[in-house]
């Protein structure tokens, strides 16, 4: 195998740069019976100006012999060996063939690891999803993967930035799998970020989009989390910090914003699934988006994904008085949601998170809002509660397609 | 009135669907909420809150046939350990399960091994068609749960199967023990529930006994 290898190798080199080709070139396995045989091979083997390549040499009867014959001898080797009635089989018939047949398939091989045979209609593990984050980077040239910081774990945080040109453009955020449970929404994300990234330059909503504003994709906000639903408990919500004092892990990431922050809504219990935490942003993956976001300084859109009960929500969860925007975001809310009925008939219900889910503190798109940016909303995708966490892959793109509406909708209001 | 948008009118039918689904939920038939019409509070004093709701649903396997309905959930004042009163009325009648509960029921008693199963549906959300119908019966267990164990601040959801295990019996009754997780959409705790469910085709679905599981945070 090692002489293959070798010889492939040279093969490569060779016809890289034309110094040696294997046309016409034949591998004979021989086959000795006995001792005299075995001495006639070797005396074959002395014969320098043959330039037999013996992959296996004659040593015993018992072992078969390989040989590569260039082209020239292949017909005098083989009447020695009839004459001597040593028998023979043709391992290989043209030694380039094979070399050329291997060469494309490693091509094709490469290529398919390159364009990514990525199925947007199915769950991925967080390595597959990294991995295509890496693809769509390299395949466009306005999207670029950054990292914004690291997880609990270390893991890295990482965020699509999608921008045709201009200096610290205005800008929108958009993030998924904040509560690592619900897995339609890292899977929608990766589909939406194809969907913009190749709708680039033909749809022409997307293109005067991406002309006048630049987007932030976080397609997994909390991998730590999401990786111990594949690994150990798919119903987990949390973050994976451990918690001073107690036995217990986690923090909820949206109960950890500093809008309202340890108010109703929220649990002061660590082992709770809606543990606040011991502090507002104690949770890097929260406190990596808040700098990154405050740094930025201008971004004007903040929307997020969650799922299930079909809801498109904005400002407030931690209070139940109206934002002072209310009437155009419910607005806003209302042709976002019938955008998406427009596609399935799925129903989204709108308003306030206080009235339409719960009061709920230290959520992230009070923070936004509070901090300035208007357009912020909070969408919980499919379905109301048939599968809920457990939503069939077969309904991941339907999913994504419907949501992709409400998004662009409010995207073009930002815009304009 | 209460708008239907709003959280307090959709966990009332959250309950009506559950106690529905538990009185005529089985293997054969999968009751759905399509939507919430209307809905009307009555605060009762002494008593508690009472909601009028106006609940359109789908027979999926009558070809999701809709099924309208009228329900009224009574919040007992001030009580947790007290069930809501529950009454539901169906418009119409809803297509007969006969045949595809004798053909469940032949199928479990004919089993050499009693069935055993986990993870219902999977974390893909898949649910291998012979199993579909131990799933609708933990759906129709379930609304027992729910419906014994909500108030106006609960909404309670079967989020999985997690374990399901037949127990053959000497008498006419299937029995499936089963452990379920409940997500209760407020806490967003996801609860592991154990409960024995005894069926038959004529009797319905029964929960013999339940408890929320123990040594559950």
């Amino acid at each position: 195998a090692n002489m293959k290898l070798i010889l492939i190798f040279s093969a490569l080199i060779g016809a890289s740069l034309c110094l040696e080709t294997f046309v016409g070139h034949q591998v004979l396995r021989i086959k000795t019976k006995n001792e005299e045989e075995v001495k006639q091979l070797q005396l074959l083997e002395s014969l320098e100006h043959l330039e037999l390549d013996f992959w296996i040499n004659p040593s015993a009867p018992a072992l078969p012999v390989d040989v590569r014959i260039p082209a020239v001898s292949v017909q005098s080797v083989k009447a020695f060996l009839e004459s001597q009635g040593i028998e023979y089989s043709i391992l290989i018939e043209d030694l380039q063939d094979v070399l050329d047949k291997e060469k494309e398939d490693m091509a094709e091989s490469a290529q398919r690891q390159r364009s990514g045979s990525f199925d947007f209609g199915a769950y991925h593990t967080l390595d597959d999803i990294n991995n295509e984050l890496d693809h769509l980077a390299s395949e466009y040239s306005f999207v670029e993967k950054i990292q914004i910081g690291e997880s609990y774990e270390k893991r890295p945080l990482y965020v699509l930035k999608f921008s045709t040109g201009g200096s610290n453009r205005p800008a929108i955020w958009l993030d998924a799998g904040i509560h690592s449970r619900e897995w339609v929404t890292q899977a929608s994300a990766l589909w939406i970020a194809n969907k913009i990234a190749s709708d680039y330059g033909t749809d022409a909503s997307i293109t005067s989009l991406l002309d006048k504003m630049d987007l932030f994709l976080l397609p997994v906000a909390n991998p730590d989390g999401f990786v111990y639903t594949h690994t150990s408990n798919r119903m987990w919500r949390k973050t994976r910090s451990k918690i001073p004092g107690s036995i217990c892990v986690g923090v909820d990431p949206n109960r950890n914003w500093d809008a309202g922050f340890g108010g109703p809504g929220a649990s002061n219990r660590p082992c709770s699934d809606s543990y606040h935490g011991p502090s507002a942003n104690s949770e890097v993956e929260v406190k990596s988006v808040v700098d990154f976001i405050k740094n930025h300084g201008n971004f004007k859109a903040f929307l997020t994904l969650h799922s299930y009960s079909q809801l498109l929500m904005y400002p407030y969860g931690y209070k139940c008085t109206r934002p002072d925007d209310y009437a155009e975001l419910e607005s806003l809310g209302r042709a976002a949601a019938s955008s998406i009925r427009s596609l399935y008939g799925t129903t989204f219900q709108v308003g306030t998170i206080c009235k339409t889910i719960y009061q709920a503190s230290g959520g992230s798109i009070d923070w936004s809002y509070d901090n300035g940016i208007k357009y912020s909303f909070a969408f919980e995708l499919r379905d109301t509660g048939r599968y809920g966490f457990l939503l069939p892959a077969n309904q991941i793109i339907p999913a994504a397609q419907e949501t992709w509406l409400g998004l662009k909708k409010i995207m073009e209001h930002v815009r304009d | 009135e209460l708008p239907p948008s709003h959280f307090p009118a959709r966990r009332a039918a959250a309950v009506a669907v559950g106690y529905l689904r538990y009185l005529r939920g089985g293997p054969g038939r999968r009751l759905e909420l399509r939507a919430l019409r209307r809905a009307r509070r009555q605060d009762i004093d002494d008593v508690g809150h009472k909601y009028y709701l106006e609940l359109e649903l789908e027979d999926v396997l009558d070809k999701g046939r809709t099924v309208n309905c009228t329900a009224e959930v009574l919040y007992h004042l001030g009580s947790k350990s007290t069930a809501p009163d529950v009454q539901v009325t169906v418009q119409g009648e809803l297509r007969s399960t006969e045949e595809a509960d004798k053909e469940f029921y032949n199928r479990i008693r004919s089993l050499e091994k009693e069935l055993v199963a986990e993870n219902i549906p999977d974390s893909h959300g898949n649910v291998p068609p012979a199993l579909e119908p131990i799933h609708l019966l933990a759906w129709a267990a379930s609304g027992y749960v729910i419906w014994q164990n909500s108030t106006e601040n609960t909404q309670f959801h079967l989020a999985q199967v997690k374990h399901v295990k037949q127990v053959k019996r000497s008498d006419e009754d299937l029995q499936f023990d089963y452990v379920l997780l409940l997500h209760e959409m407020v806490s967003q705790e996801v609860i592991p529930w154990e409960l024995t469910v005894l069926w038959h085709p004529q009797s319905g679905a029964r929960v013999s006994w339940d408890r929320r599981q123990p040594g559950h945070a």
